[in-house]
């Protein structure tokens, strides 16, 4: 609240009602989000305009600036889904994994993160990681123990798992990518368009850069003749469609009404 | 986040990037600086500022300028902002917080000016995310997290986590103990709640082990007490409120349980009426307000 460019908004039950049910999702969809705060409105103002969304939040994020925290927007890396999560910014060694965790298996989590990374796919499978057990820090692990803390990660939405095969959820993604950038400063890779970190993503045979697959599919929108940015070689993946929440609703709306927010896969 | 390598000074430097609205995390390299560098959280005793100052450990100083030398206003903020996130986080688990644990892995060298930190920490908590700060009890030095805000029915719709499922079997736990007089007997607890179908010895659908959550979680989240009768044989124990529910709760909204429950109106316990009313009287009566950390 003082030395900031930006000027501070003010907090009323409304924000704080969304902050406190925010924060226990690990990590939330727009269209979720969105829900949320018509929710929120209605509980403490029901006669008010609810605002825009990115309004909404930028009025909380100017408020949190001085906690070192805000309300993290992304996109998710499979299917371009907007995510929301509220991240640290911060680097302490306090933190929202620490608490839920013993060290070692914090270091079992820090030692997948590592194969994660180093992978081409962004995917590290399971047997490779247990294998890893014998190296973690703290109290000794066995490999049945390992397998239970990496679904422990899952459900904690930290990994997402596919077929045996262990990936970063798209919450760790947000809250980590400071992390994971200042401690892996070469194996990280990077979007050519967007400049984001990538763990998954497509890559260009000849030249190697890599992108996001939504990043690929906005890119690439109604284009016949997909090439690469970097070389001008015919690009020879699959072009994903870019996600659209309309088709998403209409989708949602046939299922049911008033189910509750669920977490997703990622 | 994970514990990082220590030799990184990164908070503050983040900390401008962030406010000049860049991308966070765009792989400069770490300050190494040390004058500048905010302050790592002290994790153990030994967690001090390595090349900060090397007497800081020493008790609290008159003059105005302490020996661990002038904190810039961007490194108390920064500590504050430590401070909220760890009681949020460590009141999630709905123990309360002892304030040795705070000093050791939070506040670490600010030791000095501990109650400020806790003030202000205490004050960005109620306005920006609507909790209060409180002591659990007069001279306990520990703290729990009070929410301001009303919980609402639709919230049930719109949370992540379950909330508690176990909230039920503890408010009728809080109902039986406060028909009963503020006290009951272990035996009649279980005499009435085997009428729900919970039983101590058999795993509960909805609650796991009723017998845990009411005898230990409920008691270490200081919902419940729960003392031994002497002279008993067999063993009987009693169970009264924790400090925590007469901070979370009120007779009156316990009452207005049971009466809903019995779909009746709280008046028509005439005994318990008027206790709950004295209560909110009591209440109403202007408190000393603030986690008043006992230093």
């Amino acid at each position: 609240m003082q030395g900031s460019t930006r000027r501070v908004g003010i907090m009323t039950d409304v924000h704080r009602r969304f902050l406190q049910l925010l924060m226990t999702h690990g990590v939330l969809e727009e269209w979720d989000v969105k829900r949320l705060q018509k929710h929120c409105y209605k509980v403490h103002d029901c006669n008010a305009t609810v605002e825009k969304l990115e309004d909404f939040i930028n009025n909380i994020n100017s408020v949190l600036e001085s906690l070192y925290i805000e309300i993290k927007k992304g996109v998710t890396e499979d299917d371009g889904r907007p995510i929301y999560a509220l991240v640290n910014l911060a680097t302490t060694s306090v933190s929202k994994m620490a608490s839920d965790f013993a060290e070692n298996e914090l270091d079992l989590f820090r030692k997948a993160l590592e194969l994660i990374i180093d992978s081409e796919t962004g995917f590290a499978s399971s047997t490779n990681i247990l294998n890893l057990v014998d190296q973690l820090k703290g109290k000794k692990m066995r490999k049945k123990e390992a397998e239970q803390v990496l679904q422990k990660f899952v459900q904690h939405k930290w990994l997402v798992e596919k077929e045996g095969e262990f990936t970063l959820h798209c919450r760790a993604i947000l809250e980590m990518e400071q992390y994971i950038r200042e401690t892996h400063p070469d194996a990280v890779k990077v979007c050519d368009l967007c400049h984001g970190l990538l763990i998954q993503g497509q890559s260009c045979e000849t030249c190697g850069i890599k992108m996001h697959l939504p990043c690929v599919a906005k890119y690439f929108q109604s284009n016949s003749e997909p090439r690469c940015p970097h070389c001008n070689d015919y690009w020879p993946h699959e072009i994903p469609e870019v996600f659209d929440p309309e088709k998403e609703r209409e989708a949602g709306i046939s299922k049911s009404n008033k189910k509750p927010l669920r977490s997703r896969q990622h | 986040m994970l514990q990082k390598p220590r030799s990184r000074g990164r908070p503050s430097a983040q900390a401008e990037r962030v406010r000049e609205g860049g991308r966070g995390g765009d792989g400069r390299a770490p300050r190494g600086g040390v004058a500048e560098e905010a302050p790592s959280t002290s994790r153990g005793p030994g967690g001090s500022q390595e090349a900060r100052c090397p007497s800081s450990q020493g008790g609290r100083r008159a003059e105005a300028s302490p020996a661990v030398g002038p904190r810039s206003q961007k490194q108390l903020e920064l500590k504050v902002a430590e401070l909220v996130q760890f009681l949020l986080i460590k009141d999630q688990k709905k123990i309360p917080i002892k304030r040795t644990d705070i000093l050791k892995h939070v506040v670490g060298d600010y030791k000095d000016i501990f109650p400020d930190l806790l003030k202000l920490a205490a004050q960005r908590l109620e306005y920006v995310f609507g909790y209060k700060l409180v002591e659990l009890e007069p001279k306990s030095n520990s703290y729990i997290l009070i929410n301001t805000l009303e919980p609402v029915e639709e919230d049930a719709e719109v949370r992540g986590d379950q909330g508690t499922p176990t909230t039920g079997l503890l408010m009728i736990v809080l109902g039986l103990i406060f028909m009963k007089g503020n006290t009951i007997k272990e035996t009649e607890v279980w005499d009435f709640l085997r009428r729900l179908g919970v039983y101590p010895t058999k795993k509960h659908l909805i609650f796991g082990d009723p017998k845990k959550l009411i005898t230990e979680d409920f008691v270490r989240q200081r919902y419940l007490e729960y003392r031994r009768i002497p002279h008993t044989d067999p063993v009987d124990y009693e169970f009264q409120w924790g400090p925590r529910t007469n901070l979370e709760t009120s007779k009156m909204k316990v009452l207005k349980f049971v009466a809903k429950v019995h779909n009746q109106d709280p008046k028509d316990w005439p005994a318990q009426y008027c206790e709950a009313l004295a209560d909110e009287e009591a209440r109403a009566r202007p408190e000393t307000g603030g986690p008043a950390p006992s230093s």
